[in-house]
């Protein structure tokens, strides 16, 4: 068979010559036998015509080489190839409106098939990555969904889980890199020894680390990512034992990551070993997680995440008995979860992408529609032509390869189009904020792309030719040869698809519409959520303290005095505050507190918090509302009091009936000592802290900075002026305190709101281009619909007009049509929409399944645009003068 | 291929046997392909020679024999076939069917009626 199609192949090739050595064989073969009948006797010319005459015609004999070569269905490929090129050029309208509808229609398939396959399809990067999983602790009745793992889990798990080959721990974060008065920040990955090979790739230069590495005295080295190494390093390879200061501490390198090493969506530059103290390993931090330190771990083979789910809740169990705070954690709702690294990571963004690639689909399918619907009307202004063809002896077979040819021609025409369309969709997600997706980056037009678009292009043209096939073949040939003569009506058949299409183009714009209209309506209600601060005129920025410079909370707190002095001072600050995570910030993290002498209702669990330090005047700046007591001051974290304000939703949680100021908590889940009590002394309003759309009430405390122990702060600024404009003077303010500390992820509090809802905008604002795009093909295909049923029955109107009828007659019978046809697919589209509606819940913010609003709106948008459509037509016919009706053709 | 004496016409199915064979003996181009099998059959077969470039395509296609160009006896190019090792096989296995086939009929042909 290969044999075969090298043998076609090189025919193929070489044609010229292919072709000029058969001649040259033909014509050695006549001269030859020439010779060898003159010899015998035979005068020259009657030989030479002798020769000829038993080779036989010469053209019959090529043709027979070629078929022996399995040319011949080669040349006839060509040959319909260039018949359907003509004729598809003879209608240019026809042929621009096809491929326009295909590349819109593949170009946006192939876009988000492109972010469908790069986030949801393509593996990760790892050999045998379907045997990463993740693990992380949950304590769903004290409201936290999500707590990671800590290093204790680390310890007891690591080698005693026998469905995981290997176990390890990362930690994300930043550092500042370089040397004094060049310092820059860069995201860094803080990992454990056995992170390497447990994603089973390792640096393609040098060595990982090693267990020595793990404390804080010995942990000075790095590994440097490819990028990394070539940005800095400019790709030497001596860079092995070089030196390299992070956060002002020297480390040395040890190795470099190849190129392809990308763990999930990080953008880390660096990789240190994630170092620990022996007493933050001890099982009384076993649930000290607050979402920090991640968890991975490869199942052995032939491992199943049940049996690793099964270990690790026995294991689990096991340490519960002997824990002091065993009970409570129960009570909590607490396990640990073992699943899919991958399908973690993108959990969140999958079913809005499913519901985008439904959408484009459903697009196909209108534009699809309309090809057919095209295709028909175009077979049967060619019906004679055929007819005539198929009785003058043309195959069932010819009939249908010449359909198949020209169809996807046209297909893979707009096919290549469409490659072009979704290139460009590629460039306009990434614009959307695609690309800040998890594994987002990955989205790329590739040749693994541009194959899958050619495909569906070629698979189109085959499905789209078939109904055409069909309708061509089973037309009787005699009624084909009548039809288009006087007094014929359309084949039934034919009208009766053309119509049934038509209904269902119309369900489907209807249900994208609807569904865009859902998704619209959620962003709107998602953006009129008050976020519970003033979010204008507000600046914010990072700023880590390194541990070498800011070792203790009175280093710290002298920082942050100082950079409020310096900031409050700049022109046009009108209030300054630090606070240890802004709302929005997407990790806002939850711990438990302990409200002092509150006796635990039974089968109530502890409750988690949003805990934020705040100092300088946060709440000022913020433009939080104050409802009973007072605010934190800068005074507060200066004489280390122990105060605290909380919110409303904690307030009331609490005590439902006020009174919450005077009252004490605990940081911790645990009651201590009076003197480590904080006391209440105000009331904030709610803030929305993880989400706009976070309806769930679970409570906040803010205490005084100077009790935080972390070393990374958010500076936020409030200013008469455009915030923006501030933050090069902010910037020089924190250097003029330290030199070496650069004040990161520099935004207004605008922009954090308007990204938190990235994940809502974008597929909206696509929906609802791929909605207009839909009406726009549903009023072409219903155009074009009806304007063939006028010009097909333009004889019968003319008839009727000459014995009488009205031209409103006329017209009325064309928009009754129009509209017959209007309201069965209003009514499938409604069953539809509400069908969507039910699988878009998830996503859907504060909107029915069924909202009558939208429904009603889609319903008017719909049948205005449809109408309009058949008008035109209709009104044509009523214009039909009855005398050049019946003397045409 | 009448250029002498009486000549049979061939049996369906057996040209292909035929020009295996004549290339096997000895790198031929077409004409040559048509001189021999006349020379190895005693002049007894003709060889319709519209059918024989069609056939020797075929052959060549599946791989049962190998062209290349070569000079002919009067220093002319043409183009001369060699059997591969796949066609020396088809041929082995053509003959011993074709053997069977042959001794079948004749066996049966020779039947008296006294033997029935």
């Amino acid at each position: 068979m290969l044999k075969r199609l090298r043998s076609l192949l090189r025919a193929l090739t070489g044609r010229r010559d292919f072709e000029a050595g058969m001649t040259e064989e033909l014509c050695f073969h006549i001269e030859r036998y020439t010779e060898d009948l003159v010899r015998a006797g035979v005068s020259q010319e009657e030989a030479g015509r002798r020769a000829r005459i038993e080779l036989g015609s010469l053209n019959s004999v090529r043709e027979d080489c070629r078929e022996a070569r399995g040319l011949h269905l080669f040349d006839e490929l060509v040959r319909e190839l260039s018949y359907a090129a003509r004729s598809l050029r003879k209608t240019p309208a026809f042929t621009a409106t096809a491929l326009l509808t295909l590349a819109v229609c593949l170009g946006a398939n192939l876009t988000i098939f492109s972010a469908i396959d790069s986030i949801l399809l393509r593996p990760l990067p790892f050999p045998a990555p379907s045997r990463l999983v993740t693990v992380f602790n949950t304590y769903p009745k004290a409201g936290v969904e999500r707590d990671g793992s800590t290093l204790t889990n680390y310890y007891e798990r690591r080698g005693n889980i026998p469905a995981f080959d290997s176990l390890a721990i990362y930690r994300f974060g930043t550092a500042i890199i370089g040397e004094a008065g060049a310092t820059e920040r860069e995201q860094i990955t803080r990992v454990s020894p056995d992170f390497f090979t447990t994603l089973g790739l390792g640096p393609a230069m040098g060595r990982t680390f090693t267990e020595e590495e793990t404390t804080y005295k010995t942990d000075g080295v790095a590994i440097l990512t490819d990028a990394y190494w070539r940005q800095r390093y400019h790709a030497d390879t001596r860079v092995i034992g070089r030196q390299i200061r992070v956060d002002g501490l020297p480390k040395t390198v040890i190795g470099v990551l190849p190129p392809e090493f990308r763990f999930l969506s990080s953008e880390a530059r660096l990789y240190l070993p994630l170092a620990s103290r022996p007493e933050d390993r001890t099982p009384l931090e076993r649930h000290s997680g607050g979402n920090v330190i991640q968890m991975i771990a490869r199942l052995k083979p032939g491992a199943s995440l049940m049996q690793a789910q099964a270990q690790i809740d026995a294991q689990n169990a096991r340490l519960e008995t002997d824990d002091p705070k065993g009970k409570m954690m129960a009570d909590a709702g607490f396990r640990s979860i073992v699943t899919s690294l991958h399908g973690d990571h993108v959990a969140a963004i999958r079913p809005t992408l499913l519901l985008l690639q439904a959408g484009v689909l459903a697009l196909l399918l209108i534009g699809a529609v309309n090809l057919v619907n095209l295709l028909l009307i175009r077979a049967s202004s060619r019906g004679k032509e055929l007819a005539v063809r198929q009785a003058l002896g043309a195959s069932r077979r010819h009939v249908v390869s010449e359909v198949l040819v020209e169809t996807t021609l046209l297909t893979l025409l707009g096919g290549v189009l469409g490659l072009a369309g979704g290139a460009w969709g590629i460039h306009l997600l990434a614009a959307l904020g695609a690309d800040r997706l998890p594994l987002g980056s990955r989205m790329a037009f590739d040749a693994r792309l541009a194959l899958a678009g050619l495909a569906a292009a070629i698979v189109m043209g085959i499905v789209l030719a078939a109904p055409i096939a069909w309708l061509n073949l089973r037309r009787p040939l005699g009624g084909a040869l009548q039809s288009e003569s006087r007094g014929g009506t359309s084949g039934r058949a034919a009208q009766t698809l053309r119509h049934g299409f038509m209904v269902s183009q119309i369900a489907l714009s209807f249900i994208l519409l609807a569904g865009a209209g859902m998704l619209g309506l959620s962003l709107k209600r998602a953006m009129a959520v008050s976020p519970g601060f003033r979010s204008d005129h507000l600046l914010t920025g990072q700023v880590s303290l390194p541990f070498k410079n800011y070792p203790d909370g009175a280093t710290r707190r002298a920082f942050v005095e100082k950079a409020m002095s310096e900031i409050g001072g700049l022109p046009g600050v009108l209030s300054a505050g630090v606070v240890s995570n802004v709302p929005l910030s997407g990790n806002s993290g939850k711990s438990a507190a302990k409200v002092k002498g509150r006796i635990t209702r039974p089968g109530e669990s502890p409750r988690g918090h949003y805990s934020y330090w705040v100092g300088g005047d946060y709440f000022g700046a913020m433009g939080f509302s104050l409802r009973a007591g007072r605010f934190l001051t800068a005074a507060d974290s200066r004489r280390a009091q122990r105060v605290c304000v909380v919110d409303e939703d904690f307030a009331r949680y609490y005590w439902p009936n006020g009174g919450a100021l005077g009252e004490r908590l605990f940081a911790g889940s645990e009651e201590r000592a009076d003197a480590e009590a904080f006391t209440i002394v105000g009331v904030v309003g709610n803030v929305k802290q993880a989400g706009l759309t976070d309806d769930t009430a679970q409570g906040a405390i803010y205490y005084p900075y100077i009790f935080r122990g972390d070393n990374d702060i958010f500076v936020v600024v409030r200013t008469g002026l455009p915030p923006e404009l501030l933050g090069p003077a902010l910037q020089r303010a924190v250097r003029q305190i330290d030199p070496d500390l650069p004040v990161n992820d520099l935004r207004s509090m605008e922009d954090r709101v308007a990204d938190s809802l990235v994940a809502r905008r974008s597929p909206a604002l696509l929906a609802g281009l791929f909605s207009g795009i839909a009406l726009l093909l549903t009023a072409i295909g219903s155009y074009g619909v009806l304007s063939y049923a006028v010009a097909q029955r333009r004889r019968e109107i003319g008839v009727r007009m000459a014995l009488g009828a009205r031209p409103d007659q006329i017209r009325g019978q064309f928009v009754a049509l129009a509209l017959r046809l209007l309201v069965c697919g209003t009514i499938l589209g409604v069953m539809g929409a509400w069908l969507a509606g039910r699988a878009m819940e998830t996503v859907l913010f504060h909107v029915a399944a069924l909202n009558l609003a939208i429904l009603a709106g889609s319903a008017g948008v719909m049948g205005v645009v449809s109408l309009v459509a058949c008008l035109l037509p209709s009104h044509r016919a009523a214009r039909i003068s009855p005398m050049e009706a019946l003397v045409d053709e | 291929m009448a250029i002498l004496g009486k000549t049979a016409d061939l049996l369906p199915g057996t040209l292909d046997m035929l020009i295996l064979k004549a290339v096997s003996l000895k790198p031929l181009h077409g004409y040559g392909v048509l001189l021999r099998i006349r020379q190895i059959s005693g002049d007894a077969l003709d060889i319709p020679q519209g059918s024989l470039y069609p056939a020797l395509y075929r052959l060549e296609h599946q791989d049962l024999i190998a062209a290349e160009w070569g000079q002919s006896e009067n220093n002319r190019r043409a183009k001369y076939y060699t059997v591969t090792a796949a066609g020396r096989r088809r041929l082995r296995e053509e003959t011993a069917g074709w053997n069977r086939l042959a001794s079948a009929i004749a066996a049966a042909l020779n039947t008296k009626s006294e033997e029935v």
